[in-house]
């Protein structure tokens, strides 16, 4: 009798346990929120995971643009000034509630925008970033495996050839084939890839100031600026940097909400986000002015010599995989996060092959892309920072810094995040608006701009715009059962 | 079906953890004003200080 009732206990301590891990990896997955007990990363830990996010090839690409814009002493102010401002703004919408609550960034969002809406924020902000940066990493792994061929025969590199495409159909392909197997094999690359991007930054740094001095560096001119007026040059240089610290727009939120508290969701971001990426730009954009190439392939191989180009070519066709292996992975868990019923049926396999339509027709009909790279992620900013925008007014001035828990996870269609219809017709209002403010300020696409432009930038104005016009027509407009919940003054 | 009622009665347990936190004035952590002050600070400083030595 004993022994029965003892085995029964096991069994239902087992039972238990098993429950409560299912629980928690739901909760690791965004269903629910997780707990403070469960959240595992202090400080540093989030400081380095932070830091092997920045750590991607694209800062180099990022840096060799802003070699086009200005020379590096006014290119190294305007990575420090764009990614800063980006960084801090970006990081005020996203990571506080994360670090607070332990709620997922997309859940949270259903506050700001309903639970429809912020579906189509989803789609807007995640989906069209992840897919153009697909496209721009896998023909830069073309490139690599390109300018590799041409150094093994001696020849020279057709950076836009069919080896180039063909090179970048299969960084597709196999990207696809790694995240289909799951989320493992992805962890162990980037154990690899962070640590050894930071040894190929200096071992860059370290050859391109054996060729000149800091100083010499310092004074070289830009390599294509677009306009006679170096401030307007300037500015767009910074306009590009601000861009890109608005881009971690989608991710850190989603990070942060692993870390213990507040406090560590916010600071790491600033040494890791915005250090490492402004690092890796920063050699990027010496190595592009010192050898009058803005293309990473191209200056490796020309900075580092037949032998030492070959591996570091080699390197970096392996680290790019392994950015669009984190980025695929991150946007289709999202993905299935928000997406309908009929999304969340389809196999893992299948969504990501479908999400790799977009980019491989990217590469095979528009690889100019790849040069214009950076006019795609200025138009991204269009939206990332009226989102920031949008997500400051909410939470710190509309909210009082409070989430109601049980409402954002529970039945949406009766709660109060319903709005209408699942969308809150304020905070898209909003975004628009902020989206208008940019492109009047600022074309990505022609560079054209109003004279504003050089006093205030693109993105800052998006951002304030935005903000303004979600909290001035929450206050006037969203009253009553099912329009946020916002609290009464 | 008993999966979702399950699974709402965790809903509300986590739910209720936070109003507790929340009620208690117990979130560990907290970004203070002071946090705000030296990022503020720390932005503006960076943006001055690279404005003046580079543009």
């Amino acid at each position: 009798m004993t022994d029965h009732v003892s085995r029964g206990g096991f069994a239902a301590i087992e039972t238990e346990q098993e429950e409560a891990a299912r629980n928690r990896a739901a909760a690791e997955r965004g269903d629910a929120p997780l707990l403070p007990s469960e959240r595992l990363w202090g400080f540093w830990e989030f400081t380095y995971a932070n830091s092997a996010l920045a750590i991607a090839t694209w800062a180099f690409l990022i840096g060799g643009a802003i070699g086009l814009f200005v020379g590096p002493k006014e290119g190294i102010a305007a990575i420090v000034i764009g990614n800063i401002v980006g960084v801090v703004l970006t990081a005020l919408a996203t990571t506080p509630l994360s670090g607070r609550y332990g709620i997922e960034q997309f859940v949270a969002l259903r506050s700001q925008f309903g639970y429809n809406g912020s579906r189509i924020v989803y789609v807007l902000a995640v989906v069209v970033l992840t897919m153009g940066w697909l496209a721009v990493l896998a023909m830069m792994f073309g490139r690599s495996i390109d300018g590799l061929a041409a150094l093994s025969a001696g020849e020279a590199a057709n950076p836009t050839g069919i080896k180039m495409v063909i090179a970048a159909i299969g960084a597709i392909l196999v990207t696809w084939f790694i995240v289909a197997k799951g989320p493992t094999s992805i962890k162990f690359f980037n154990m690899v890839v962070s640590p050894a991007l930071v040894i190929l930054m200096i071992v860059m740094l370290y050859l391109i100031l054996q060729q000149r001095s800091f100083a010499e560096l310092l004074e070289m001119p830009a390599l294509a600026p677009p306009f006679e007026d170096n401030t307007l040059n300037f500015i767009i240089a910074v306009e590009v940097n601000l861009a890109a610290g608005f881009s971690w727009w989608p991710y850190i939120g989603n990070l942060a909400r692993l870390t213990k508290n507040e406090r560590t969701a916010f600071w790491p971001n600033i040494l890791g986000i915005f250090g490492a990426a402004a690092l890796g730009e920063i050699v990027g954009l010496l190595a592009a002015v010192a050898l009058g190439e803005s293309d990473p392939t191209i200056w490796m191989t020309k900075i580092a010599g037949p032998i030492i180009g070959i591996i570091a070519l080699l390197f970096v066709a392996f680290a790019n995989m392994t950015s669009m292996a984190n980025i695929l992975y991150t946007s289709i868990v999202g993905l299935r996060q928000v997406g309908t019923a009929s999304v969340r049926a389809i196999s893992w396999s299948t969504i990501l092959f479908l999400f790799c339509l977009i980019p491989l027709g990217l590469v095979i009909f528009y690889p100019q892309m790849y040069d214009g790279f950076f006019i795609f992620l200025v138009w991204t900013s269009a939206l990332n920072s009226a989102l920031a925008g949008i997500g400051i007014a909410d939470y710190f001035f509309l909210r009082g810094q409070k989430l109601d828990m049980r409402s954002l996870h529970g039945p949406q269609e009766s709660g109060p995040y319903r709005f209408w219809a699942g969308f809150n017709p304020i905070g898209l209002a909003a975004l628009a608006m902020g989206f208008i403010v940019y492109v009047a300020i600022f074309n990505p696409q022609t560079l054209a701009s109003i004279p504003a432009f050089k006093y205030l930038t693109a993105s800052v104005p998006s951002c304030v715009a935005a903000g303004v016009v979600h909290y001035v027509l929450t206050r006037l407009f969203a009253r009553g059962a099912g329009w946020g919940n916002y609290p009464r003054r | 079906m008993e999966t979702d009622i399950a699974w709402q009665k965790e809903l509300e347990r986590r739910a209720r953890i936070y109003e507790d936190i929340e009620a208690g004035g117990r979130f560990e952590g907290v970004m203070t004003t002071l946090d705000y002050a030296g990022m503020a600070a720390l932005t503006l400083v960076l943006v001055v200080g690279f404005w003046i030595w580079g543009a």
